[in-house]
């Protein structure tokens, strides 16, 4: 077996994250570190569920590690650190990850943490009806967990696949005490009944309030990019769920809130003026927010009219006006912090209305309609998105708008918006009845994001594009545990996708922590790019 | 006619309201585009075999027919069910939204129909009379959520009196009674008025003026009373407007309740706690009416004869 050379790569990593934080830091208002204290967050979502295996709303991610922990957690250069495993080995195959588990952890409701939990735990994923979306992708080639001894535990896979070790590091893959898989009763919802190993303790869920979680004195194993050991320094914490982003900059001037996440381009001028209050922006990882052409439906079958529309959106001027400068431009579907990211890519396209002008009237369609759009055989040139209003966030309604003017004025395209509700919206998609998908995705290992939306197989491929090339290219990409080779790979995907101008980038998601300087740790976490959890967080006397 | 026949016959008819509230949201949302399945898969990845074992979690496989007929078994049974979306029994969800969601309504209830009373029964010289209907016009038509944020940016943001967020104390129920009662307080008092002022144009007014009675009395104890009583059959109007005034205030307050939760399952088409919220605001629509109707009994004597 090809043993990884752990021990080494995390005293490197340990270094680095020291690094990458400091400088995210602002230790120089909160001082040093101090224990104790009680901080309050308005966030903007209420997770819908507080089990980690459920876990769907990268905007609950922060809330997740507060009382539970994975086997590994992520770098910030797209590899993995040590969490509750102390390391992992593959066979030369592929198809066995086993991982080395610590001795010292036991979950908060005196549970022992072993090889046996570990195995509860996925063989709870794999129960019918628990968790359908997680067996069905992450899953999807594992055959099964076997107990080695007490500290390990082998992950035996159907075919190789390196995105298991994105699992070990997801809060899907966040242990539960096998105590509370078989004795919760409302296993699924989570919440105080599920005992977790990490530093804080669920203790107070109060539906549309806040949830509320106390330190765990016992904890000692923090990874190693984690910054500091032993117990956390805040004594509790209190998330209050604020869904009103004006309201929730309101409680923090106001001093009724220590933190708030979520802050709305419009209201950064309100923080940044303030001394006594810092912002920080952290992007997230996974795909870009990016709009997928349908190559089923016409006009989008034709390739001179998906290149026409790309180029007919001057992106930046479109962001500019919605986002006011504060928003990261997207070259690529994959995110612009991702290992995988092809930087070549930027620059390539959009904002060249001449071109657009050309590649329709060469498309054919060269005349226009009273209302200036243009058309072809008196038919107009009209693509449809449909977007879900449930999951509509950052606005994505009024840049959607700000598109549809532009391709109107610099190209003749007719972009039809449809705000509707979610039945509404799977229905559309499902009967095919789009030109145009919007959609953005935070996994931790773009490849993952790209699988769903991109392989002719994916859950999420809404272009319709089938290729037996780019299906190969995704598939070596999982099955190859050699950063370069997926690397490699991924360039490929991005330059076909590029080609085909399959997808429209526009955006790369972030995230917004505003605080008072009071409050020192904060930051966004490796890889992910949200906020970080609350055992780094303390306020200084 | 007995009492007890009368009672007996409103309870019927209560019954007969639940049930078709019950099945008008059970319809409402059977009709809405997209099908269960989709509600529950949201956004996230969506293939046969999650499709199928959501499918058999929640026996969708089942003709629509059968699954009402077996979800209003249970429900008379009184289990009603689990919420698709949160995986709680609804029963627990509902239940600790409830008293929030009435704390606020009674609050903003007894604030809208004091202030009311206060502005149609003080405000009398017609200088004064003319700026309050105009501020009552613009509490009617201003959008609760405005007023909320401005409420909470002078009060909460500014001068630091009342906390923002959550249901933790008189305090932190002020700002969002104030808020959901003022539109309330706005049409009642100019319905109030409008009232008072055909009650004092009556004959029994003049005879109370020639009893010697003073202007005050005269208001107070018999045109007050004859001007109450299309106020209070506002009763409905009112409770329907607290309701659905719920669901901004407890958006933009932070607070929990029924508001939210119903604003959640319907988008997110939890069909279990729709149908359970809707049953609820019927139950407690029927109980106001009553109460409403005796009310009225109780105020306009002519009333009980007939």
């Amino acid at each position: 077996m090809r043993r990884t050379r752990l021990a080494a790569a995390v005293a490197t990593l340990a270094l680095l994250g020291a690094c990458s934080t400091g400088s995210a830091n602002d230790t120089a208002d909160a001082g040093q570190p101090v224990s104790g204290g009680s901080l309050t967050w308005a966030v903007e979502t209420e997770p819908i569920t507080f089990n980690p295996h459920l876990y769907a709303q990268a905007k609950a991610r922060l809330l997740v590690w507060n009382t539970f922990e994975s086997l590994l957690t992520h770098d910030s250069q797209g590899g993995y650190v040590p969490w509750l495993a102390t390391g992992y080995e593959v066979s030369p195959d592929g198809r066995t990850y086993t991982f080395k588990l610590r001795t010292d952890v036991t979950f908060s409701d005196g549970t022992k943490f072993d090889a046996a939990a570990v195995k509860a735990n996925v063989d709870q994923l794999l129960v019918p009806n628990y968790a359908p979306a997680v067996a069905a992708v992450q899953l999807r080639n594992l055959d099964a967990v076997e107990v080695v001894d007490d500290a390990t535990v082998a992950f035996k896979l159907k075919a190789p696949d390196v995105l298991i070790l994105d699992f070990a590091s997801s809060p899907q893959g966040a242990q539960v005490s096998p105590k509370s898989l078989k004795e919760a009763k409302n296993l699924k919802a989570g919440g105080p009944e599920l005992a977790g190993t990490g530093p804080f303790v669920l203790d107070r869920y109060i539906q549309g309030q806040e949830v509320h979680f106390v330190k765990n004195p016992a904890y000692n194993w923090a990874p190693a990019n984690a910054g500091h050991t032993g117990p956390a320094y805040l004594d509790e914490i209190t998330y209050r769920f604020l869904k009103e982003s004006s309201v929730r900059v309101g409680a923090l001037t106001s001093n009724q809130v220590h933190v708030i996440e979520g802050v709305p381009a419009t209201d950064e001028a309100l923080i940044t003026g303030n001394p006594a209050l810092s912002l920080q922006r952290g992007l997230n990882s996974g795909s870009a927010y990016s709009y997928y052409l349908n190559v089923a439906n016409a006009p989008f079958d034709d390739l001179k009219v998906r290149q026409a529309f790309r180029a007919a959106v001057d992106v930046d001027a479109v962001l500019t006006g919605v986002y006011r400068g504060t928003a990261t431009r997207a070259w690529s579907v994959v995110g612009p912090t991702s290992p995988f990211y092809d930087k070549t890519l930027e620059g390539t396209f959009g904002g060249d209305p001449e071109l657009a002008n050309k590649l329709l009237d060469e498309a054919g369609w060269t005349t226009r309609d009273a209302e200036g759009y243009r058309t072809k055989a008196g038919k107009r040139l009209t693509v449809r998105l449909v977007q879900n209003a449930p999951f509509v966030r950052d606005r994505r309604d009024v840049l959607a708008q700000a598109v549809q003017a532009a391709v109107k004025q610099s190209a003749g395209i007719d972009l039809n918006v449809a705000l509707v509700d979610q039945g509404t919206a799977t229905k559309a998609l499902a009967d095919g009845e789009y030109e145009v998908f919007d959609n953005s995705r935070a996994d931790t290992d773009a490849g993952a994001a790209l699988n769903l939306l991109l392989h002719s197989a994916g859950a999420i491929n809404r272009t319709g594009f089938t290729d037996a090339g780019l299906d190969g290219l995704l598939d070596d990409a999982q099955a190859s545990t050699d950063t370069a080779a997926r690397t490699e790979a991924y360039r490929q995907v991005q330059k076909l996708v590029n080609d085909q101008a399959l997808v429209l980038p526009l955006y790369a998601p972030a995230d917004q922590i505003a605080a008072s300087t009071s409050v020192g740790g904060l930051g966004f976490e490796p890889t992910a790019g949200v906020p970080v959890s609350a055992y780094h967080l303390w306020l200084s006397k | 006619m007995s009492v007890a026949s009368a009672v007996l016959r409103r309870v019927a008819a209560g019954i007969v309201v639940l049930w078709a509230a019950a099945t008008a949201a059970y319809l409402a949302l059977l009709a809405a585009p997209g099908d269960m399945v989709d509600s529950i898969i949201g956004d996230g990845a969506d293939t046969p075999q999650i499709r199928a074992e959501v499918i058999a979690e929640w026996r969708l496989d089942r003709p629509a027919l059968v699954q009402y007929l077996d979800y209003l078994w249970r429900a008379v049974q009184g289990d009603l069910g689990r919420s698709y979306l949160l995986q709680r029994p609804v029963a627990d969800v509902v239940g600790a939204q409830v008293w929030p969601t009435l704390k606020l309504a009674i609050a903003a209830a007894v604030f809208g129909s004091l202030l009311a009373v206060i502005l149609a029964v003080a405000i009398r010289r017609p200088w004064a009379r003319r700026f309050s209907s105009t501020a009552e016009l613009v509490m009617v038509s201003t959008p609760p959520f405005l007023i909320g944020i401005v409420l909470l940016s002078v009060f909460s943001f500014q001068f630091g009196l009342f906390p923002v967020s959550g249901d933790r104390g008189f305090a932190a129920l002020v700002l969002p009674a104030v808020t959901l009662g003022l539109p309330i307080a706005g049409l009642l008092a100019q319905v109030l008025r409008d009232g008072l002022d055909r009650a004092l144009d009556e004959p029994f007014a003049v005879t109370a003026r020639a009893r010697g009675l003073r202007e005050r009395s005269v208001l107070a104890r018999h045109a007050l009373r004859h001007a109450l009583l299309p106020a209070v059959a506002l009763a409905g109007w009112t409770f329907g407007v607290l309701i659905g005034g719920s669901v901004i205030i407890e958006q933009v307050f932070g607070r929990p309740g029924l508001g939210q939760v119903a604003l959640q399952a319907v988008s997110a088409g939890d069909m279990p706690v729709v149908i359970a919220v809707v049953v609820l605001a019927a139950t407690v629509f029927v109980v106001v009416n009553t109460l409403a109707d005796l009310a009225g009994l109780l105020i306009d004597p002519r009333l009980r004869r007939s």
